[in-house]
Parts: structure tokens; C-alpha cells; sequence
């Protein structure tokens, strides 16, 4: 069931999975449902912007050759 | 290595020089892997933690760490899920020792935490239509919250960050099948308190007939 809501069944998996939502009823809504808990996670659970001093000190880690040039902060 | 070397000019260029344009490449090519990935370490920081300072030092540690051991990061593999994995250990062994004995829930640390840190960053727009459209963003964060940590875990790697189930395995450290279903039940669970919500505003949450 799992498999099926995230996309990783196999082709042929996925076809007898179909196959029998199409003859139990207590699946499809099973299955209607889980989806919809995935989609309510990924919609309503807020990504926060990282803050912009962490984006910066980021940046500098890896920013040293290219920005700025390289006479500083080579040495370690 | 081996083979013969043509120019002599090249050969005696400083150290330095040809040391630092290898460090350039390694820079360029950290950017383009790895920084890409700043927001989403960051979230998942603040899902550890549940504390904007921790989470930026945790993220700050993780590059650090990440940048350092970056050659031995195997190239077409997926670099998000590497720093993950990186940012988890890191946790674990910094924050984990000392913290709160693990699947208590402290719901007014979620609702202040929550609260704190919207109205700084939070810039969503809303734009739902279904009829969980009145559950608040906070309430689907407690509910995700209240769920014991390996599901609320894999659900989190899974919804959020969109890894793939042989990734979880990997970074959770399990096999497949467990994700599978922690996957299954967590998101039973979940859809139980969620449910408990929904009815709270009036809605039928029954399937219509």
C-alpha cells in the first residue's frame, strides 16, 4: 500500500495493485486516503527559509577561490 | 600519475597555486552539489531540534564536516541524502545524549516553537481546496509530531524531502520492507489525528456514500 502511494512499485506490481483496488472497495478508500495524508504532510508542513547569516557563512565555506580571490583564507 | 610531463612551465608553478585551483574546482563543484541543499538540511535541522539555534549550528557543522570528507562522496549518487546522513550523526551524537528521554512530546514547545519562527520566515501561500483546507499548518506539525520518532522519521524523508524508499533504508538504517511499513502505520496513525482535527471544525470525514 505504501509502495503503491509513493510511486515504487514495479510496473508489474503497480498493475496487480490497480487490479485489485478495482475489486475491493475497502482498498481503493484505503489507498484514497493515504494519499491524501502524504499530500496533506507535503502541503501544510511549512519549509522554512534557512536564516540569511547561516546562508552566508555557508557561502564562505565554500565560496573562498571563487568570490573572493585566492591570496586569503587558502591557508589552514 | 604516469604519464610523462610535457611542460616543464606547468610543473613549476607554486604549490599553492595548483593547490588552490583544485580547492576552486572542489568549491564549484560543493556549491552546485551540495550548498543547493541549504533549505531543506535547514527544515529537517529544525525537525530534529526543534530549536532555530541548534538547527543552524547543526547545519553549519554538517557543511563543515560534508566539505571536508566531500571526496569521498560518490559522484552520481544522490548528494542530498549523503548530507542528510551526515546532518543525522551529527545529531545523534551532539544533541541526542543529552536531550529529553525520546517520544515525549512537548505540545507547547511544538506551538511556541511554531510560532516563534512564523512569523519571521514563514511565506507559504495558501492555495488548498480540499476539505482539510481549515487544518492549520501547526496542527498537522503537532500531529506529525505525536507520532513515535521512527515514523514521524521516514514519513518526514519520504512526504518532504522526497527520498526514495532504498535512500530511507539507508539513512534510517533499516531494511526496505521496515520503511515500508513504518511508512504504513505511521501515516495510519497520523491520518487518525488529523481525522480528530477535521471533526473538531465540523467536518465529515466519512467518505461520501
Amino acid at each position: 500500500m505504501s509502495a503503491a502511494v509513493d510511486c515504487e512499485l514495479s510496473i508489474k506490481e503497480e498493475k496487480g495493485f490497480l487490479q485489485h483496488l478495482s475489486e475491493c472497495k475497502e482498498c481503493k478508500n484505503e489507498f484514497e486516503e493515504a494519499k491524501k495524508t502524504k499530500m496533506i504532510i507535503k502541503e501544510k508542513i511549512v519549509q522554512f527559509k534557512a536564516p540569511q547569516t547561516l546562508i552566508n557563512s555557508i557561502m564562505e565555506l565554500t565560496s573562498i577561490g571563487t568570490i573572493e580571490h585566492e591570496d586569503t583564507l587558502l591557508f589552514e | 600519475m604516469d604519464k610523462p610531463d610535457t611542460s616543464h612551465s606547468v610543473k613549476t608553478r607554486t604549490k599553492k597555486e595548483s593547490l588552490s585551483r583544485e580547492e576552486r574546482q572542489k568549491q564549484l563543484e560543493f556549491q552546485k552539489e551540495a550548498v543547493v541543499h541549504l533549505n531543506s538540511l535547514y527544515n529537517y535541522a529544525l525537525h530534529l531540534t526543534m530549536n532555530p539555534n541548534d538547527a543552524e549550528d547543526l547545519v553549519q557543522e554538517t557543511y563543515l564536516k560534508a566539505y571536508r570528507f566531500f571526496n569521498s562522496f560518490e559522484r552520481g549518487t544522490n548528494c542530498k541524502a549523503w548530507l542528510f546522513k551526515i546532518l543525522k550523526n551529527n545529531y545523534i551524537n551532539r544533541f541526542r545524549k543529552n536531550s529529553k528521554e525520546p517520544g515525549k512530546v512537548d505540545y507547547d514547545l511544538i506551538k511556541d516553537f511554531y510560532h516563534s519562527i512564523k512569523d519571521v520566515q514563514n511565506d507559504t501561500s495558501e492555495a488548498e481546496s480540499d476539505y482539510f483546507h481549515s487544518l492549520l499548518h501547526e496542527e498537522v506539525y503537532q500531529a506529525l509530531h505525536s507520532l513515535p520518532e521512527e515514523f514521524r522519521e521516514v514519513i518526514q524523508l519520504c512526504d518532504i524531502d522526497g527520498f526514495t524508499y532504498e535512500e530511507i533504508a539507508n539513512m534510517v538504517e533499516s531494511p526496505i520492507g521496515t520503511v515500508r511499513s513504518r511508512l504504513y502505520r505511521g501515516r495510519k496513525l497520523l491520518r487518525e489525528q488529523l481525522e480528530g482535527y477535521a471533526k473538531k471544525y465540523g467536518f465529515n470525514t466519512e467518505k461520501d456514500q
